[in-house]
């Protein structure tokens, strides 16, 4: 962009406005400023006597987006609607300087509850996924509650309105859902959606021995090479984790379950990029018995598997109830209901048992009314578990405790997801669900 | 009942639009600049309100007329565009259609500049293609792929790219901005509209051209030619066309010009591989090299014609019976062989492992089709270690050493090389002849590390010898050195039994003058080591002699001591016939005929004279002491007349201690096996023996097999009762 003079005076919606070309610039050539100010339009000739260039906008919004370019912080006055501010911002294009100036870059231990919101479904919910631009959406029932990062609502989705049983997001417009088939009648199965307007682009299909079959969708992964990974479970011999092509919708490949394992009715699948493997967990509360695996689909080979099958449980009722896999430690991080870590190395190539972190808190015989079954999630070398009302925050090697996020309102915890820079934990009572930020950083 | 007053809800009018011809106005004006930035009159139109207008459009819910609009005021534009392109005449048809582009792409700019919002908001929603993407799509769909323009831009490149073969300069900006432009349209219409088209254009044109070259070149000639093209296409692909499509046509030129004839090219006569192999081309290899290995099986084609030529060349040298006169000529001519190749390898072919690994199993192949290679090699080293080393630097002795290895690595009977090497190596020894002892042990390291300590632990056994004579030769002097006087000087070297190839020979009489002090020796010997016993090899020894002759003359005669024996003889006599030098001597009859030989017949060393003067020695022959004998040296070297090579029957012989010394080491072997693996069948143990013994020779099986015989008669081994083939072993 050549500039012919670097001071720019803007009369906006009557308000005389000066600044620089530079301060313009930033911006980027992508937004209204950028295009204004490109070689192709004559900038000179288009100002009128005064030098002014004529914007009918609000003022108000304008000196603090131009305050946003100037130094990189947002400043809403209390006076001025979110909404409208942003509304502005998207007229200039630049929405998303708005966006990455509203939060700083996640870190667990300074989380502050930014909101919370009420939803309208009924009944509990089933599961929250934090989107990649601090969006997320939440399961209930049948249907998914979509909200972009402005946590404006967006068309919900449904698929045959059957149960759903995950729910994930593929990329900032896309969202797939899970759900349970409906006898006999080919519904149910996954869906890609488009988070903005609610409408199916795809249907994925499992095909055995050429006959499309229906089936029901448990728990979802993506690959970062556009793959969807699915357990599935029909009624003959569809159990096992399906794998299709987010480009083209089709199914690439398909893993049967093995006698005497569970992987069909997995709650939770992890695709671990640096090993290549998908982890494949299926929990109590589903199966009598826990079977967390690793599975390679290039040789169709279980690389590493771990049962409590046998173990014994009458003496400390120690039951994984969730489980995930940290790459960086090469182990796998699983959680029992009274919020014990534990701890299974990945290397070797059976596992031979949980190493138990000591910190039992005990909660025998103290449980809420209406427990949930803890969950975990781990973000930039950061382990997060959920526990009735509470979340916790472990950090370094030895996973230390060294947060806790707690809201009174809402009842236990029964899912949350981190995404987007941003934490979302939705409460099973009320259908509420809180969004944690991280503070932008100080001034100085 | 009163009825109930029905109420009637009005709609909610959420928005009141001032003016219903809003749209359609707000549109005439987009339109307009749309308009004014296609004639590049831009310059008059305000940004802000344009900007401002589509907006309002959007949010007005008027997206979809703006969207349609947008494609119909494009199109249009594209159309007359297509339609100026299209009446473009001849040469100027692609700069028209460049110029054009290039206005295309920066109205479209302009255009999405001020339909971003639409941009941003409508056309993600909707579903619709975004802005930029849509004017290329129309581009593509209206000017390029119009029926006029299609088929004419095609051939124009075309047309371009040939004229560009035969020589011609082109414009190869335009070139690359056109196809630049096709790339921007998108992959598929590069590669639909150009590539393939472009790529059967090259095939058939480089099909003819093959066919044309082979005609009339040579095969040297042709490999150039084709390694040019090649580079012209790589040339042209960087220059302006997309980085995929290099693949692509160097894919069909190796497939035209290389693989369609690589096999007349190899076998050409007077000019394929088989010539430059011979005429050392080192650049014609390279460049077939470097060509073929871009074609599928086009180096095994190289190599297959290799090694058979190598192999030819090979046996014709080793069957050559002229060359086997002359064994150090004849290993010469191996170590020249295989330095030419290796220099064809490493300076034609890239050190390819494969190729030298060709290389070995050819020398390998042919080097053993000569049972006498092992001698030969040996009598090189020996040839060598005399005298070739003399006057030569170290680095260059170890050159010569590791060449010799590296023949030795492909002999597979390395036992048999042993045995002859241990026979020079003493003769050498004992004669003193051996030029470099560094040489010499740098040599027994090497056959070390090959084949390990047992193969040479005798050989090292020889030196130990050498060493410790010399040592009790210094304590027997020192110590009787004073009572011994001015007698004969005697050196003795004490040889282990079993470490030199020495064959037992009697004794022959030593002069009296001799007698003394060897008796001296074998007590002074006895008394410090006990135990021991000592039998003098005389066949083996030398001496050094003064003798005077006619007029005078002295001269200090070298000779061996059987010469010795038979010259003292003379001392008193002036004549004896063969038959009392034999008797007086008893040297055997077949070396005494050597030793008088040399004695008598040899010109310049004649210090014997024979009646009558024939070559041959008979019985009743009759010698003098040769008075008027001359030598212009004062020290006459007066060699024996021995056969280096083994004469046929010493050659059996050999052969035959040979076979006889791998019996114990196959039976070790197959004791080894049979001890870890306890019951094994008869062909797993022929594997596995071969596969232990071939660092030092190839056992043959039905050697093996009574081997194996033997064993079981000696209860080592037994035959399992039920089958046969099993053996188990007895421990």
């Amino acid at each position: 962009m050549g500039f012919q003079t670097d001071r720019v005076k803007f009369n906006v919606g009557g308000r005389v406005m000066e600044t620089t070309a530079t301060t313009l610039a930033n911006a980027g050539r992508n937004s209204m400023f950028g295009a204004m100010f490109d070689d192709n339009w004559n900038l000179i000739l288009s100002s009128n006597k005064e030098g002014e260039r004529f914007l009918d906008r609000n003022p108000d919004c304008f000196g603090i987006l131009l305050d946003l370019l100037r130094t990189g912080e947002l400043h809403i006055p209390p006076n001025i609607p979110e909404k409208l501010l942003y509304r502005e911002a998207l007229y200039y294009g630049v929405l998303d300087h708005v966006r990455s100036a509203k939060w700083g870059p996640f870190d667990g231990n300074r989380l502050r509850l930014s909101q919370s919101l009420q939803g309208q479904a009924p009944g509990d919910g089933t599961a929250i996924r934090a989107g990649p631009d601090g969006g997320c959406c939440v399961a209930h029932g049948s249907m998914v509650h979509v909200y972009d990062w402005m946590l404006d609502e967006h068309p919900p989705l449904n698929l045959d309105y059957q149960r759903v049983n995950d729910v994930g997001w593929v990329d900032s417009d896309n969202v797939v859902i899970g759900v349970s088939e409906r006898l006999g009648r080919g519904d149910g199965g996954m869906g890609l959606f488009s988070s903005h307007s609610g409408e199916l682009r795809y249907k994925f299909q499992v095909c055995h021995e050429n006959q499309v079959k229906s089936y029901t969708a448990g728990a979802l992964s993506f690959s970062s090479d556009y793959k969807i990974f699915s357990s599935c479970k029909g009624r003959s011999n569809e159990y096992g984790v399906g794998v299709w092509d987010q480009v083209t919708g089709k199914q690439i490949d398909f893993f049967s379950e093995p006698l005497g394992w569970s992987l069909g009715d997995a709650d939770k699948l992890q695709w671990l990029e640096g090993c290549n493997c998908l982890l494949v967990a299926t929990m109590f509360p589903r199966k009598d018995n826990c079977y967390i695996s690793l599975l390679d689909f290039r040789e169709k080979k279980m690389v590493w598997c771990w049962s409590d099958v046998g173990a014994p449980f009458a003496v400390d009722e120690k039951r994984v109830r969730d489980a995930i896999a940290m790459e960086d430690n090469s182990s796998i991080c699983v959680v029992n209901e009274f919020e014990d870590l534990g701890f299974m190395d990945l290397r070797s190539s059976a596992a031979t048992g949980i190493r138990w972190s000591s910190r039992s808190r005990l909660m025998k015989g103290k449980m809420p009314e209406e427990p949930c079954y803890p969950k975990l999630a781990l973000h930039g070398g950061q382990l997060f578990s959920s526990m009735n009302d509470c979340i916790s925050v472990f950090c370094g090697p030895e996973w230390v405790l060294t947060s806790r996020l707690r809201r009174s309102y809402g009842g236990s915890i029964c899912d949350f997801s981190i995404g987007g820079d941003r934490l979302f934990a939705l409460h099973s009572e009320e259908n509420v669900f809180d969004i944690w930020e991280t503070p932008t950083p100080p001034i100085i | 009942m009163q009825k109930k007053r029905a109420f009637q809800i009005e709609a909610f009018k959420h928005r009141v639009v001032v003016d219903p011809k809003y749209a359609e106005k707000t549109w005439k004006v987009l339109e307009h600049a749309i308009h004014e930035i296609y004639n590049h009159n831009a310059s008059g139109l305000s940004f802000e309100e344009l900007y401002r207008n589509a907006y309002n459009m959007v949010l007005h819910k008027f997206g979809e007329k703006l969207y349609t609009g947008l494609v119909m005021t494009m199109t249009t534009h594209l159309k007359e565009i297509s339609q100026s392109i299209e009446s473009a005449q001849g040469e100027i048809f692609l700069d028209e259609l460049n110029r054009k582009w290039v206005d295309h792409n920066k109205a479209l700019q302009m255009i999405r500049d001020i339909l971003m919002y639409m941009d941003r908001t409508f056309i993600p929603s909707n579903h619709k293609t975004p802005v930029h993407e849509l004017g290329l799509n129309l581009w593509r769909d209206v000017v390029i792929h119009s029926s006029k323009t299609q088929a004419r831009l095609l051939d124009t490149l075309l047309e371009l790219v040939l004229r560009e073969r035969n020589g011609e300069v082109i414009n190869r900006g335009l070139m690359r901005n056109i196809i630049k432009m096709l790339m921007d349209l998108g992959l598929p219409v590069y590669q639909h509209d150009f590539e393939k088209h472009f790529l059967d254009v090259s095939a058939n044109f480089y099909c003819c051209e093959s066919q044309k070259f082979i005609e009339s070149c040579d095969c040297g000639d042709y490999l150039k030619k084709a390694e040019r093209r090649l580079n012209e296409e790589l040339e042209r692909v960087s220059h302006y066309l997309d980085p995929r499509s290099e693949m692509k046509i160097t894919n069909v030129v190796e497939k035209e010009m290389i693989e369609s004839h690589m096999h007349t090219l190899v076998h050409m006569e007077n000019s394929g591989l088989v010539s430059m192999l011979v005429d050392d081309k080192y650049e014609d290899l390279q460049r077939m090299y470097n060509l073929f290995r871009r074609v599928p099986a086009g180096l095994t084609i190289v190599k297959e014609v290799m090694t058979s030529f190598v192999r030819d060349t090979g046996k014709q040298l080793i069957m050559d019976p002229e060359r086997l006169r002359d064994p150090v000529d004849f290993v010469q001519r191996l170590l020249d062989l295989k330095d030419k190749y290796d220099r064809i390898i490493t300076m034609s072919f890239n050190n390819d492992k494969t190729f030298q690994n060709a290389l070995n199993s050819s020398f390998e192949y042919f080097i053993n089709l000569n049972a006498r290679s092992p001698e030969f090699i040996s009598l090189f080293v020996d040839d060598k270690l005399r005298r070739g080393l003399k006057g030569v630097g170290e680095e260059d002795v170890e050159v010569v050493l590791d060449k010799v290895m590296m023949l030795f690595r492909y002999l597979q009977e390395k036992d048999v090389f042993e045995k002859y090497y241990k026979q020079h190596l003493a003769k050498r020894l004992l004669s003193g002849k051996t030029v470099s002892d560094d040489a010499e042990r740098s040599l027994i390291v090497k056959l070390k590390t090959e084949c390990g300590y047992q193969f040479t632990s005798k050989l090292e056994g020889m030196f130990t010898d050498m060493k410790t004579s010399h040592d009790t030769m210094q304590g027997f002097y020192a110590g009787q050195g004073a009572e011994l006087g001015d007698g004969p000087t005697l050196s003795v070297q004490v040889l282990t039994t079993g470490s030199w190839p020495t064959q037992p020979s009697p004794p022959c009489n030593l002069p009296t003058e001799i007698l003394g002090v060897c008796d001296r020796f074998r007590t002074y010997y006895l008394g410090t080591h006990n135990g021991r016993r000592l039998s003098w090899q005389t066949n083996m020894g030398t001496a050094d002699l003064k003798a005077t002759f006619g007029k005078g003359q002295k001269h200090e005669l070298n000779v061996s001591t059987y010469q010795m024996c038979v010259l003292m003889l003379f001392n008193n006599v002036e004549r004896l016939t063969c038959k009392e030098i034999e008797q007086a001597t008893a040297i055997p009859m077949s070396d005494l005929r050597r030793c008088l030989q040399s004695l008598a017949c040899v010109k310049g060393k004649n210090v014997l004279r024979k009646e009558p003067m024939s070559k041959d020695i008979a019985e009743d022959d009759a010698f003098f002491f040769n008075d008027k004998f001359t030598s212009k040296f004062f020290k006459v070297k007066i060699g024996t007349v021995v056969a280096q090579r083994e004469s046929e029957p010493e050659n059996l012989e050999t052969r035959q201690r040979v076979e006889e010394d791998r019996k114990p080491q196959i039976e070790a072997a197959i004791v080894r096996i049979m001890k870890s693996r306890r019951t094994l069948d008869h062909n797993n143990i022929v594997a596995e023996v071969t596969k232990q013994l071939q660092s030092r020779f190839l056992p043959n099986p039905v050697v093996i097999k009574k081997r194996i015989e033997s064993l079981i008669e000696r209860e080592f081994l037994e035959r399992d009762k039920v089958d046969r083939k099993l053996y188990r072993y007895l421990a």
